[in-house]
């Protein structure tokens, strides 16, 4: 079951093409991973999503079928370009943004009182936003976003400026959501959070999808090209090691086109050497990212 | 639906409650009544109740005729005196304003002499004038005396006999055009307010949000809905505060024109009536503006020009009030943004044909489709344009590619 489906969608602006035919389907109860480099198209492809633009091509089904004003209540969305009204004060504003996904007021004020316990801001609810700090303001968004117990979540960057505790307390609240069934779509720079979060990833490199699958699949698929080995003495030059690199208390050999961890195995074993340790290099997410999209500049 | 009445009640609410609305509200009652306060002033500073003399050596006041003097005016006491120097102590111990001296060749040369220490109230002069008036005609019939003690009777009427009004305008028949004024006033104070609420959202940067909770019709529908409402509270206020001037007016101080107010309401429902497309054309161009500039301050200089352009029957107001039913007043009467005020203006001195009326009605609800489409595509175009400026060509070459089969964004 889908909760998000999309399907060869191509939008641009004028001349520009910003998304040229991006294919991905998010199930229900997940965390998907939207990454890609700056102005490769990720926005864009969100906004497409949620009917912010409508696509030149390609089609689009969320929560079962296309947009309507009913599912926007069941859809909450940070958007890229943070926005809360900077004049009002922080619970009016939240309050107000709320009713707007068909939460009445009094219950609108009753979830807020703990999601900003929560996030550390129930002293500020009175402030006007712009007196938040940016730190608090990100909260605050984020609060917005899923006050109303939405289904599908859809954040861009929602790491953004929080420091490492606030960091841990976004990561732990959507990892609750994705408990209580709620799909998470998120989309940001940050490998690292990504790799924590998410079961599966899309890539966006110009305008099109490169990379999309099971996050321990696409390790696995780009895993090979190197090996983590320790000796109990001196390595000695392997055929088909382009390179080798300092690793932890281990040396990681580059493996050249062709060769293959067995080969290099082989190799080490008919030298008689004393193997400590021997381990098919598993790539992090920042290096596929690299050389995904190097390969598609080159 | 429920929602667009969120957005309405979120709109109404952040500006009603702010001290400028509330200035704004009460500045326009305000700054009336303070320059009708400070005529009155003056007119009080200019008139004296005080007593005034007279020294009749001509015999025209032997047997004196009291001219009527209107009941808000309060006549003036006129104390007659045999010899000049009696009046002259009367006057220096201050029992007097002032006297007058009636030459004994009066009914041969006109003269009489006033003598003061400081310059007489207007209304004294003008009441002694009356007084000498009805004087000299005492040897006529009392109602012929008193005939031409009041003046002539005129009547105004236009040359096609379509408006006439005795006297002075009532104010029933400056009504539309002080209507008129006040629909102007509303409807560019009510525009510039929805250009704000656009521009806003624009700046917190919270429509996309927004448009991902409710479609952009009802958004925009939700902010008309708001700032209409906003545009009635003000329209209710000062009608209030105008009826309530009215009665002090005429019941309290005994203003005939406020007792008499005249109502015609023809004039009255064809400013309505025009009114209203004018309004929605206003609203709509000012969403388009709010949705294209980039800051706020940029659609405020565009708001001003829209508001020159619903004034410029301001400067024509010599030629529709001389030739009411002449091309220029028709080509303006059929313009839009000049439509409202001209209507206003030419129900003064004539009456507006009716096909004109209709035909204007028409031309400004076209506009005002034409101008709700327009904000429609600037507001989808210019939407997620932060901080940056959606030229007007790109939407009418989007609006093109549509035409042409392109799909639309």
């Amino acid at each position: 079951m889908y909760s998000a489906q999309v399907s060869h969608i191509a939008k641009s602006f004028g001349k520009t093409q910003a998304v040229a035919d991006v294919s991905f389907a998010v199930e229900r109860g997940e965390i998907f991973g939207l990454l890609g480099p700056n102005g490769s198209g990720k926005t864009t492809t969100l906004r497409v999503m949620l009917d912010v633009f409508k696509p030149e091509r390609g089609t689009v089904s969320i929560l079962g079928g296309p947009m309507s004003e009913e599912k926007k209540e069941r859809i909450g969305y940070m958007p890229e370009e943070r926005g809360l009204y900077q004049d009002m004060p922080l619970e009016r504003c939240l309050v107000y943004l709320a009713t707007l996904k068909g939460v009445p007021a009094g219950e609108a004020r009753g979830h807020l009182a703990g999601y900003l316990e929560r996030f550390d801001l129930a002293a500020h609810k009175g402030k006007k936003v712009k007196e938040l700090s940016k730190g608090m303001q990100q909260k605050a968004q984020i609060i917005n976003t899923i006050l109303h117990r939405p289904e599908l979540v859809v954040i861009d960057e929602p790491f953004t400026a929080l420091d490492p505790i606030n960091t841990q307390l976004v990561k732990d609240l959507m990892k609750e959501l994705r408990d209580q069934g709620a799909t998470i779509i998120m989309s940001t720079h940050q490998m690292r959070q990504v790799e924590e979060l998410c079961d599966r990833i899309l890539l966006i490199d110009d305008g099109r999808d490169v990379l999309y699958g099971h996050l321990g699949e696409i390790r696995r698929q780009y895993s090979g090209h190197a090996v983590l080995v320790r000796l109990a003495g001196e390595l000695p030059t392997v055929a088909g090691v382009e390179q080798v690199l300092p690793h932890n208390n281990a040396a990681k050999l580059m493996l050249a086109e062709g060769t293959t961890p067995q080969d290099v195995l082989r190799a080490l074993m008919a030298q008689d050497v004393i193997l400590e340790k021997f381990e098919i290099a598993v790539p992090t997410l920042d290096e596929i990212f690299i050389r995904v999209v190097e390969e598609g500049d080159a | 639906m429920w929602k667009l009445w969120y957005v309405a009640r979120h709109e109404y609410a952040r500006n009603v409650f702010k001290k400028s609305f509330i200035l704004a509200l009460l500045s326009v009652p305000l700054l009336i009544g303070v320059n009708i306060g400070l005529i009155a002033f003056m007119v009080s500073l200019d008139n004296n109740n005080a007593p005034v003399g007279y020294v009749d050596h001509a015999g025209l006041l032997s047997d004196p005729i009291p001219a009527p003097v209107a009941p808000s005016e309060g006549a003036i006491q006129f104390i007659p005196f045999q010899t000049e120097d009696e009046a002259r102590d009367a006057l220096e111990a201050k029992s007097l304003q002032a006297y007058y001296i009636v030459s004994p060749d009066y009914f041969e040369t006109s003269r009489i002499d006033l003598l003061y220490l400081k310059e007489p109230g207007e209304n004294a002069t003008q009441q002694f004038y009356d007084f000498i008036q009805i004087n000299v005609l005492a040897d006529q019939p009392p109602e012929i005396a008193l005939r031409a003690a009041e003046g002539s009777n005129v009547t105004v009427r236009a040359p096609d006999g379509s408006r006439e009004f005795s006297g002075a305008p009532t104010l029933g028949a400056i009504l539309p055009v002080l209507l008129s004024v006040a629909f102007i006033f509303l409807l560019l104070m009510s525009s510039g307010y929805l250009m704000q609420a656009v521009v806003d959202e624009k700046e917190n940067r919270t429509m996309e949000v927004l448009i991902t909770s409710l479609s952009a019709s009802r958004l925009i529908s939700g902010k008309v809905l708001g700032i209409v409402a906003i545009g009635l509270t003000q329209l209710v206020a000062w009608i209030l505060v105008g009826a309530l001037a009215v009665f002090i007016g005429g019941e309290v101080f005994g203003i005939e024109w406020f007792q008499n107010p005249g109502l015609d309401w023809g004039p009255i429902l064809t400013v309505v009536a025009i009114a209203i497309p004018s309004y929605v054309l206003a609203c709509g161009l000012m969403v388009a503006v709010g949705s294209t500039v980039g800051q706020a301050q940029e659609g405020q200089q565009i708001g001003a020009l829209f508001f020159m352009l619903f004034m410029i029957p301001l400067y024509a107001i010599m030629v529709i009030g001389e030739t009411p039913n002449a091309t220029p007043s028709v080509v303006l009467t059929l313009l839009p943004f000049t439509s409202l005020m001209t209507v206003g203006f030419r129900s003064l001195f004539s009456v507006v044909p009716l096909w004109q009326v209709a035909a204007s009605v028409a031309i400004q609800t076209a506009c005002a489709a034409g101008a709700l489409w327009l904000a429609g595509r600037a507001f989808r175009l210019g939407m997620l344009r932060y901080g940056q400026r959606l030229r007007f060509s790109e939407i009418f070459a989007r609006a093109r590619a549509t035409t042409t089969g392109r799909s639309l964004s």
